[in-house]
Order: structure tokens, then sequence, then C-alpha cells
């Protein structure tokens, strides 16, 4: 009995020790203080996602204060740098375990996913209505808010775009004895549909032979996983969604066109083999040294190259680099580029454990003003998303992003559905082993075709 | 009464005193064995019974990332159905069989055995010095250990193979993870779980009697034959041990592979599928239910497996009562 009694005593011992103390009553009078947690995937030239909330509190305060209310904000932002997928997997589990933040930044195709789930909640009926909410918020780009909207309502605030432009090596063009005008003219023949994504392969091949560059360095596509992969896909035509219907897309012949360029790249020489995984430092000093004819990436990684691979020299990018959209598959048709907006997202109070979700609707439209947007885009080149930033000095003066702003004319967006994610992986691992050979593009896009079938079903339209 | 009770008795014959209340004792069913194996219970059924019932819960529903944990739908089989028709399916079966099987072979247990004789066979302190480096791969941080890989593999100019030895010799440089990409899945967790068999067979080694070895000595048997014969025999308990759970252990691990190659080049076993489905996805929506599913199919390979290899080792006859032994 004695030792029974001892036993169940051990047992209850954690119940006393990890039981939470009562959370402090909520002070219904007298002065409040609200904090509002802000999370935002960034590096290290990125951090004004996160750290805008900190000049829109002490904005925040001051409106609070000439209105007589005694409410005090006070902001934790909180930015990592991690993968994505780890990104939104801390935030899941915070959000379902109501310990979510009150306000995360994250892409635009994760809109239906968490508000389906509950963890963020709807901002408006419409765009006229957000509109309508705050001045900031009218300020926005009109088309932005489309990247923020789901279900007929509108769920998030854009935080930046970007465009993601096929870069080219305008010295390694010169070697190959390209003319000045035949370099400048590039940007143009590509925007147009007449350098075409064949006319890229023959150029890299010709500069291989010539020594111009070394076996392997006359196209560097994205390293790893990414959305960069699309354009491809689109370059041949190929659809991702579906408005009328809300149903996802496959296009099988754009994307057997697809899987064969890519696979093309390896065996005509001008990719190295077996070179998806290359470590993105790998890949970032080779690019910014001028080390590959051809590469495609995205337009924030020009402040990446400038201030951590040449000093802050950005005069050198100028120098030897050109840019413009991702050339089409079809000779005659149009470049494109894919935008990735990043939004911000309100959670709901069960998802953040918080109240006051008004005060922080009222934080975002602090943080979503020219002068701090204007320092996030030209810290970590991301294009701005307000219209008075195209006449606001700061902005107008970045020469580099002034000059790439004329790509959203061409731009699209991933699709905000909530069976992307197993698109775009089932998609990606087709692609992945026709690059590498694993399989041939056609049986490649078979098994793609198959795998769509069984995991989304009714969900995807496959043409 | 058997052998075994009556071992018992004789060792707490002073503590309970006459035989005739050893026996009430027995009858009244004492339950000091559970409360001995209490902890160990406990932390059997909270860290494997109920998640093992959580898993094959969930893998009957729909959840997701977008159902969240509040909104699924119960859906019964269908995830295992949806796995049984998935063209991937027999790919990523067969990359596991084979991860497993040759990994095993050639290192968990191959060469933690190779390591363990060699060891015991040479000075003692050298045999220790060669232990302790086998030991270095285990006690390192997997990112650093990885890495430390990944690096020995890149692509030109970088990597220690292109630099030290592919460009001296005048072959054409490339990223060796992703050219030979199972062979370095097989040597980044071998060399990990090679330490674990050989601390074990070390031990076991070590325990075999001294005048059992001396007799085969004096006897005339060579190496080869001490092991065949002597070693190897007395050393099938752990060597069952070490086989069964290293063929789980490695059917179940997936970070190095993780951090190596994250399932590119034709990587992604059976349990990275799995994470990959359930816990890690580019854009965000984490298939629960699915990911469930494919875990609990590895649960029950796994128990099928338990077996086969008990049966195979005899494991009865090794947990018996030695014959030789009196009383």
């Amino acid at each position: 009995m004695k030792r029974l009694t001892i036993l169940i005593l051990l047992l209850a011992l954690p119940a006393f020790i990890f039981a939470g103390g009562q959370k402090e009553a909520a002070k219904t009078t007298g002065p409040q203080t609200v904090t509002i947690t802000v999370w935002a995937r960034a590096n290290n030239v990125e951090h004004w996602r996160a750290e805008a909330a900190t000049p829109a509190a002490e904005a925040l305060n001051e409106e609070l204060k000439k209105e007589g209310k005694s409410i005090t904000v006070e902001v934790k932002p909180v930015y990592d740098n991690t993968p994505w997928g780890q990104y939104k997997n801390k935030f899941t589990m915070a959000a379902d375990a109501g310990e979510g933040p009150d306000i995360i930044c994250s892409g635009h195709e994760d809109v239906p996913v968490w508000a389906q789930a509950g963890y963020i909640m709807p901002l408006a009926d419409s765009v006229s209505q957000i509109q309508g909410m705050y001045p900031q918020f009218n300020d926005v780009i009109d088309s932005l808010w489309n990247a923020g909207m789901w279900n007929g309502k509108i769920w998030a605030v854009p935080q930046d775009t970007e465009a993601r432009p096929m870069f080219f090596s305008k010295t390694n063009l010169k070697k190959l004895g390209w003319t000045d005008a035949q370099i400048k003219g590039l940007t143009e023949k590509i925007n147009n549909g007449q350098f075409t994504l064949d006319d890229l392969i023959k150029t890299a091949k010709t500069a291989i032979k010539k020594g111009v560059v070394k076996p392997g360095y006359g196209f560097w596509h994205r390293p790893r996983k990414g959305g960069d992969f699309m354009q491809f896909y689109y370059s041949y035509g190929g659809r991702l969604y579906d408005p009328a219907k809300d149903k996802l897309v496959l296009d099988k012949n754009a994307l057997f066109k697809w899987y064969k360029f890519q696979r093309e790249c390896v065996t005509s020489g001008i990719t190295p083999k077996n070179y998806i995984g290359t470590e993105w430092k790998i890949w970032h000093d080779t690019v910014a040294h001028n080390n590959a004819l051809f590469w495609n990436g995205g337009i924030w990684q020009w402040a990446d190259w400038k201030t951590n691979y040449l000093n802050g020299d950005e005069s050198i990018l100028f120098k030897n680099v050109g840019y413009a959209l991702i050339p089409s598959g079809v000779r005659g048709v149009k470049g494109n580029t894919l935008s990735h907006p990043l939004v911000y997202m309100v959670t709901t109070e069960k998802a953040s454990g918080h109240k006051n979700r008004d005060l922080v609707v009222r934080l975002l439209a602090l943080m979503t003003t020219k002068d701090i947007n204007t320092k996030h885009a030209l810290e970590s080149t991301h294009l701005g998303i307000l219209k008075s930033q195209m006449k606001y000095k700061p902005y107008l003066n970045a020469k580099f992003l002034s000059s790439v702003t004329y790509m959203l004319n061409s731009n699209w967006y991933q699709p905000n559905n909530s069976y992307y994610s197993q698109w775009f992986d089932i998609v990606w691992n087709g692609m992945s082993a026709a690059e590498n050979g694993e399989k041939t593009p056609e049986a490649a896009a078979d098994s793609v075709v198959k795998q769509m079938k069984v995991e989304l079903g009714d969900n995807v339209i496959i043409k | 009464m058997s052998l075994k009770d009556t071992r018992y008795f004789n060792l707490r014959r002073n503590k309970l005193g006459t035989e005739t209340e050893k026996i009430e004792k027995i009858k009244t069913g004492s339950l000091d064995w559970f409360w001995f194996l209490f902890p160990s219970l406990l932390l059997i059924v909270l860290f494997f019974f109920l998640p093992v019932l959580i898993t094959l819960f969930v893998s009957g529903t729909n959840m997701s990332s977008s159902t969240g944990f509040h909104a699924w739908k119960w859906i019964g089989l269908s995830n295992y159905h949806k796995i049984a028709i998935h063209p991937e399916t027999p790919k990523h079966l067969w990359l596991t069989v084979k991860y497993v099987a040759v990994t095993l072979v050639f290192f968990n247990v191959g060469m933690a055995l190779v390591v363990s004789l060699i060891t015991t066979h040479i000075a003692r302190g050298a045999g220790f010095f060669f232990r302790a480096l086998w030991l270095l791969p285990r006690i390192t941080p997997t990112v650093i250990y990885v890495m430390m890989w990944k690096f020995l593999g890149a692509n030109a100019p970088y990597g220690v193979f292109n630099q030290l030895i592919i460009q001296p010799l005048g072959l054409t440089p490339q990223d060796w993870v992703p050219a030979a990409s199972f062979l370095f899945i097989v040597l980044v967790n071998g060399y990990i779980g090679a330490s674990f068999g050989m601390i074990i067979f070390t031990s076991a080694i070590e325990a075999i009697p001294k005048d059992i070895m001396i007799a085969s000595l004096v006897d005339g048997a060579s190496f080869f034959q001490r092991v065949r014969y002597v070693i190897l025999p007395y050393i099938r308990w752990p060597l069952l041990f070490v086989t069964t759970y290293q063929t789980l252990s490695l059917m179940t691990s997936f970070e190095q592979i993780m951090v190596l190659t994250d399932g590119e080049f034709n990587t992604e076993v059976w349990s990275l599928w799995a994470y990959h489905k359930a816990l890690q996805n580019y854009w965000g929506n984490f298939q629960w239910g699915f990911g469930n599913a494919l875990a609990a199919i590895l649960v029950v390979i796994g128990i099928v497996l338990g077996i086969i290899y008990m049966r195979y080792f005899k494991f009865d006859e090794l947990v018996q009562e030695p014959k030789i032994e009196s009383l």
C-alpha cells in the first residue's frame, strides 16, 4: 500500500510542475499594453518585412495618444531565414496551438491553405472595401490585391513583389563577338519573342565552343526547388489555373516541351550534369563573378550579390550584367516573368490567442507606407507595391528597380489554390528526374500525369 | 514448479523465510515484476504504442494544413488505396530495400564486425584509438557531418575530391553527390551506423571466456577458424540485436539523407517520403493523413521484419536457460 501511494504521488508530480499558473485577468480599465507579434521569413537584407512594425507602432501610439486612448502598442518583430517549408511548418504548429503571431508575412499561395484551416481572418469583402478602410490600403497598386484574394474575399495585404528575370553576362557576350548594339538589343528581342529558349541554348553552346565560358557554364538556372521553374512551363504555353472553374490545370504538351528543354540544357553541355542541388553559395559566387553566360533568378538577388559578394559595388553588376524577361519557347510570343508577392496576413483570435484584431489591422496599415516599403525595396531589391512610390524620389533614384518595373506588365502569379503545393511537388519531381536523366522527358511527363490523377483527382484539369 | 521459480527462491531464501512462505507469495500474485518494469513500460506506451495508435488514426483521415486539426474528415482506407496505386510507390519501396540491405550488410553489421574483430586482436591501446576514431561520425552534429560530405563531393572549383583527386588525374570534375547519390547516402549513414555495432560486438567479443580462446589457440585454430567456430557462435545474441535494431533504424531514419540530398537524385527513401508529405512542403500544405499512412506501413513492415529476424536467429533458444548450467 505504501509503495502504491509513493508511486501515485510520483506519477502526479509532473502535473504540479507543469501546471501553468492562472493567466492574468484582462484589464478592462486603465492603461493597456498590447503586444503585437510579427513573423516574417527574411534574410539580412529583407529584415524590414518584420521590422516595419517598429516605426509603424511608434506612429500608431502617437495616433492613439491624440485620440485620448490609454493603449500602448508594443511590437515583437521576428524574422528568420529557414527554408520556406520549415517556416510554414513552424507557423502551422504555432497557429493550431493558439500561439501564432498576430501578423504573418508569407507567400500569397498560403492564403487558401491558412484561410481554410481558420488560421487567418478575412480583411474585407472586396478590393473597394479594403481600399476604403485606410488611405495606406488605397495606395496599394490595384492589381496586387489579386494576390491576396481567395473565395471572393481579401485575406492579405501585399508586402512586396518582384520579378524573376533572365540575367546574362554582357561581358561574356562581348567576348563572344556581340556588338554593344546587339547586347543592348537582346533585352528587347527577348521581351518581344525574337530570342527564344532555343536561341539561348544555341548561344550558350557557341560560347562554350569558343572558350568564352567553361563547359557547363552556359546556362545556370536556379539550382534548387522553386517557383522560377514554372516560367519555363509558361514559356511553352503551359497554364496553371482555370479561374472560372477554380481548378488547377496541367498542360501535357507544355510540360513535355519544358522537360525536354531542361534535359537539352544538360545534354548540350550548357548546364552541368547533376546540377540541381548545387549549394546556393556556390551559385551566387559563380554568377556574381561573371562566370556563367545566362542564369535566371530574382531581382532580390541583385542586392544579395552587391552586398554579400561584391563588397557593395553595384557598378560591377551594371557593367557586367544584363536582364530581361524569361524568353518564350515559341517564337513571336512575348517573354514572361513570375512574380511571387509576399503578403501580410492577420491571424484569427484563436490562432494567435489574442484579441484586438482591429488594432492589428490598423498597425498593418501603418506598415504599408511609402517610407517603410521603399526602405525594404531599396535594401532588398524588391519592387514597390504602392502607387505613390512610382513618384517617390528615393524609389525613382534606384536605378535597378526602375529599370525592371516594366516587367510587371508581363508578370503572372502562381494560383491561390490549396492543392497547388501538391501540384508543384509532383511537377518539380518530374522536372528533376527529366533533367538528371533518371527518366526521359516523355516518361517523366507521363509519370506526372499519373501522379496528378492519384493525388489530386478531380482537383486538376489535365489537358 | 519450474527450474526458474526454484532458482528465484534459492536467491530470495534469506529474505522471504521458509519455502512455504515463498510459494504462498507466488500464489497470491505478487506484482513486484510489474513495478520493476513500470518505468520502461510507461515510456514504451507513451512513446511507441500511443504514437502508433495516433498514426493509425490520422492515416484514416484527410487531415492536412488546409483542414487544420479540427476540420478533418474520416476517409477510411483511402490513403492506403492511394499508396497502393501511386506510381512512385514501387520506386520508393525498392530504393528503401536496397539502401537498408546495402548499408546493413556493408557497414552497420559488416564493417562493425570487421572493426571489432580487428581492434580486439591488436594492441589494446591501438584498438581503443581506432574505435574512438570510428565513433567520431556518430558524435559529430549531423549538419556539420553531412556538410563535410557535401563539400567533399562538391563541384569544381570547390570539393575536396575534385581538387585533390579528379582534376590532378585529368578527369572531368562534377558535383559527386548527385552523380553518385546512392553511394553517398550509404557512406554517410554507414560510417555512423558501424560504430553502434562496433561497440556491442567489441564488448561481446571481450566477454568471451579467455580459456575458450586460449584453448582454440592451443588447438591450432587460425584467426578465421577462431572467428567462425568460436567468436561468431558466442556473439549470436548481439548479432541478432544489432541486425534487428539497425534494420529498423535504417528503415526509419532519414535525417542524414534529408540534409545531404533532401530526397533529390532518386534518394527519397520511404521514411523521407512520409516526412516530406506530412511535414515538409515547399508551398506549405502538409498532408498529415497521407504522410501518416506512409509511416503506418513502415511500422507494419518493421514489426514483420522483427518477427522474421527473431525466428531466423532462433530467439527462443537464445533466451532459454543454458543446458550446461547446473543449479
